[in-house]
């Protein structure tokens, strides 16, 4: 197959059935602060929903960004180590960047909170396909054989965002 | 449940449990009540003793990991590693409606963009270093709650500018939870001048949008100057400055 520098993403969704403690922070901080600053798009709490909210006010969207920053401090606990997903032999696999996502929420009840992190892998060359099975490989590794390799499982809320294909001449020039 | 109100109500409950169970031990009946959160404890009598089932409340709130109990960005440096001139700032939060007394547990948020006209936690900001993304970065953002004399303190640098808005720090004001002022201030142009002309903003160089020219602050002269706060100091030592927010409760 032609090799292909990819980026993945992996979305972590957290709602109210979420039970790891770290999905449990997040969840409850980034509620309080919906609470506070959807006030800006939703003066006396005439709307009850974001998406409403949304709908009714597009600077809603900066909730997104606004709401991160209440949960920027666990992400960093993290250490740039995804949770919940793992390559074959259960290493965790590195991410670059961690965005926050506002799915859905609601003022006066917190069950309908619901939030994602879209956790974002750094570059990374895709050797082979082997059914649902990517062979991946760092793109900074030196230019030597054996590369270096993991291999990680196709599965629910992963995908790939950006796909760029390179001959095999060029993998490791990076 | 929210924080203060968690406590609240914990601080309640542990100042009327042993009456609770000194109510039982007299009566010896059997009760059943429901807690707020629809979690029904009930009691159980056995050998003429009576005890209740304690009542099931959600686990939060979650302290901050490392055991912090309250969101980092409760800070007075806001300033997290940025260079420029040091800007030390004193809110005063006061009550319109109250003979400006001061108002004390007001939420006082900030933010504004770094020395080179970038903010922390957005991805693909024009600027003079090109294309920048600083997801995940905080810095220049926090807040504090005023104190008994209405007063919030922040130390941070002096702002950069980007292009089409006057220099400029945003702030939000919160009382009880509830939003009282969302607004912006800014600062004498002659100061914010030699500032940007200084060896660490030298690169940018002069704001080329003037407060009086600016989308926010430019539409009237008179918000303008109440928007305008007052600096001490010098580029070498940098500025101090307060500012008074009046707000109706």
């Amino acid at each position: 197959m032609s090799k292909a520098k990819i980026r993945l993403v992996y979305k972590q969704v957290i709602d109210a059935s979420s039970e790891s403690g770290f999905e449990k922070a997040l969840f409850q901080a980034s509620y309080q602060e919906f609470l506070l600053k959807s006030q800006a798009y939703n003066r006396y709490g005439k709307l009850k929903t974001f998406s409403s909210i949304k709908a009714n006010d597009g600077r809603a969207n900066s909730l997104h960004y606004k709401l991160g920053f209440s949960v920027g401090h666990f992400i960093a606990q993290l250490n740039n180590k995804m949770p919940v997903i793992k390559d074959n032999i259960g290493n965790k696999i590195s991410f670059e960047a961690a965005n926050f996502e506002l799915i859905e929420s609601h003022i006066d009840d917190i069950s309908l909170h619901k939030i994602a992190v879209n956790y974002e892998t750094g570059a990374l060359i895709l050797v082979e396909l082997m059914g649902e099975y990517m062979l991946l490989a760092p793109d900074n590794l030196p230019n030597s054989e054996p590369l270096e390799t993991f291999v990680l499982r196709m599965q629910p809320d992963l995908s790939i965002i950006t796909y760029e294909e390179i001959s095999q001449l060029e993998i490791g020039l990076n | 449940m929210e924080r203060k109100n968690f406590l609240k109500t914990f601080a309640i409950m542990a100042a009327a449990g042993p009456l609770i169970i000194d109510g039982c031990k007299k009566d010896g009946v059997t009760k059943s009540t429901t807690s707020t959160t629809g979690t029904t404890t009930s009691t159980t009598s056995t050998n003429g003793s009576t005890c209740i089932v304690s009542p099931t409340e959600t686990e939060g709130p979650f302290p901050y990991p490392g055991g912090k109990a309250n969101n980092p960005l409760k800070r007075t440096d806001v300033t997290d590693s940025q260079t420029g001139v040091p800007l030390a700032i004193t809110f005063l939060v006061v009550n319109v409606n109250d003979n400006c007394n001061v108002v004390t547990n007001a939420r006082v948020d900030i933010w504004h963009c770094n020395k080179d006209g970038y903010y922390s936690g957005y991805a693909n900001q024009p600027g003079i270093l090109g294309t920048q993304t600083y997801v995940g970065k905080t810095w220049l953002r926090g807040y504090q709650v005023s104190d008994a004399t209405g007063l919030a303190n922040f130390s941070t640098i002096y702002p950069g500018w980007y292009t089409g808005r006057a220099t400029h720090i945003h702030f939000e004001v919160y009382v009880n939870n509830v939003l009282k002022k969302t607004s912006q201030l800014t600062f004498s142009e002659t100061i914010s001048d030699a500032v940007h002309q200084s060896s660490l903003y030298a690169a940018h160089g002069i704001n080329t949008t003037r407060n009086a020219s600016d989308s926010v602050f430019g539409d009237s002269a008179t918000d303008l100057a109440n928007e305008t706060m007052s600096l001490a100091g010098n580029i070498a030592d940098g500025y101090t400055g307060s500012f008074t927010i009046g707000i109706a409760i």
